[in-house]
């Protein structure tokens, strides 16, 4: 009964994440200004970036309530989104079958391989700001003071570095899309946190697509391979991200004890 | 003043209300989604802090003791940005709030979903929400 209830209540805030991922973000206001563009030429991607809105915020990019997608229970369902777990090849499948909430690399402070959003920069969080130079695109994640340094000079990954949680990125222009290119991850983060075990292996690599459609604008789609763990690459569903109305993000800093302690005496209780 | 008590709701699913599910954490891992409580008591401080913050009250149990009770809100940024606005609430503050209790029951501890203040202001678990 106990398991049960802990199944609905995990699977209700899976459906209503889910929700909020595949939401359509915000629309900027109706923009013919012109791409930013660098001194080079090339789009300058710089700026902060989000959905429309933060958690709990107003307007069309908030995240959809627990009670919202209940209420879209009753409706006729759409398929449900293809998302790097449903993916996973017969080992992996039964491996996560033996894995939990309480075991989510993000309790204990540890950033995403990719983010909860599926938008890479944002790792746990819904907003994150990008410093575009000459020689290195600069993405800033809120949450647990995550970075992201980005080379795009023509440069290949490092070798000579150790596994990272978000990998080794190097960056290309292709016209105006700037592509990035992610291997070398540690298997011990996870795709996205909230307890959704989304374990991945250290063959992952990912490659990003930008592109500013305007000014207040950014377009995102993005590739998964694990040929370890999945049968196929995840396509990452497109991500429509909008300019935040604000210049700096802040910190999110990680100090997970206080929760990890609840987890950790929910699941003594369900054993008793 | 009025004097606080406690009082567990348990209810049908529902009886669930908005509840912005986007965190760091699962929340259904340590918070019970099917045990919706609601406490009235009086504000003794407000935890505006990473990752999560937290409103600490003081309430009149059953018993007649008090009790110090812990409800876990929204990050502190997201709360800013949505225009939650530190120090708004006050200690000593009579408020009402409304969450889903924590599954360790030995602690006194829960997800805040939504606090009203003793002037109908409402808060939601990343700041100000509709006034009711």
């Amino acid at each position: 009964m106990k398991r049960s209830s802990v199944t609905l209540a995990f699977s209700m805030a899976l459906t209503a994440t889910a929700a909020y991922c595949q939401t359509p973000a915000a629309k900027a206001a109706p923009s013919s200004s012109a791409i930013p563009r660098a001194a080079d030429g090339r789009p300058d991607l710089s700026g902060v970036w989000w959905r429309g809105a933060d958690v709990g915020g107003k307007g069309p990019g908030a995240p959809v309530s627990t009670a919202a997608a209940q209420g879209k229970q009753g409706q006729a369902k759409a398929a449900p989104p293809v998302t790097f777990p449903s993916l996973y090849n017969a080992e992996a499948q039964a491996k996560a079958k033996t894995l939990a909430d309480k075991d989510d690399p993000s309790l204990n402070c540890t950033s995403t391989a990719f983010g909860t959003l599926n938008v890479s920069m944002f790792d746990v969080g819904a907003v994150a700001q990008i410093v575009q130079t000459p020689k290195f695109m600069i993405f800033l994640s809120e949450t647990y003071n995550g970075f992201q340094i980005v080379p795009f000079d023509g440069r290949p990954h490092r070798d000579a570095v150790p596994p990272a949680n978000r990998g080794d990125a190097v960056g290309r222009w292709d016209g105006d899309v700037f592509v990035v290119d992610k291997n070398n991850f540690t298997d011990t983060s996870w795709i996205s946190a909230e307890g959704r075990v989304s374990f991945h292996s250290d063959a992952m690599h990912t490659v990003e697509r930008y592109r500013m459609i305007d000014a207040n604008t950014l377009e995102i789609e993005a590739t998964v391979e694990d040929s370890k763990v999945l049968t196929k690459p995840w396509v990452v569903p497109k991500q429509t991200l909008v300019r935040a109305p604000f210049d700096q993000i802040m910190e999110l800093n990680c100090s997970g004890a206080e929760t990890l302690s609840l987890i950790e005496g929910a699941a003594k209780a369900a054993k008793k | 003043m009025k004097s606080a008590k406690i009082a567990v709701f348990v209810a049908a699913l529902a009886a669930l209300a908005a509840v912005p599910v986007l965190a760091h954490h699962s929340f259904a891992a340590a918070y019970d989604l099917t045990d919706p409580i609601t406490v009235k008591g009086t504000i003794q401080s407000v935890l505006l802090r990473n990752p999560h913050s937290w409103f600490v009250l003081e309430v009149k149990g059953a018993d007649g003791k008090m009790e110090e009770w812990s409800f876990e809100a929204g990050t502190p940024s997201g709360m800013i940005r949505n225009g939650y606005k530190p120090n708004v609430i006050k200690q000593g503050a009579e408020v009402t709030i409304k969450g889903f209790r924590a599954r360790d029951t030995t602690q006194k501890r829960g997800m805040l979903r939504e606090l009203v203040t003793a002037d109908g202001q409402v808060y939601g678990m990343f700041g100000p929400q509709e006034s009711k």
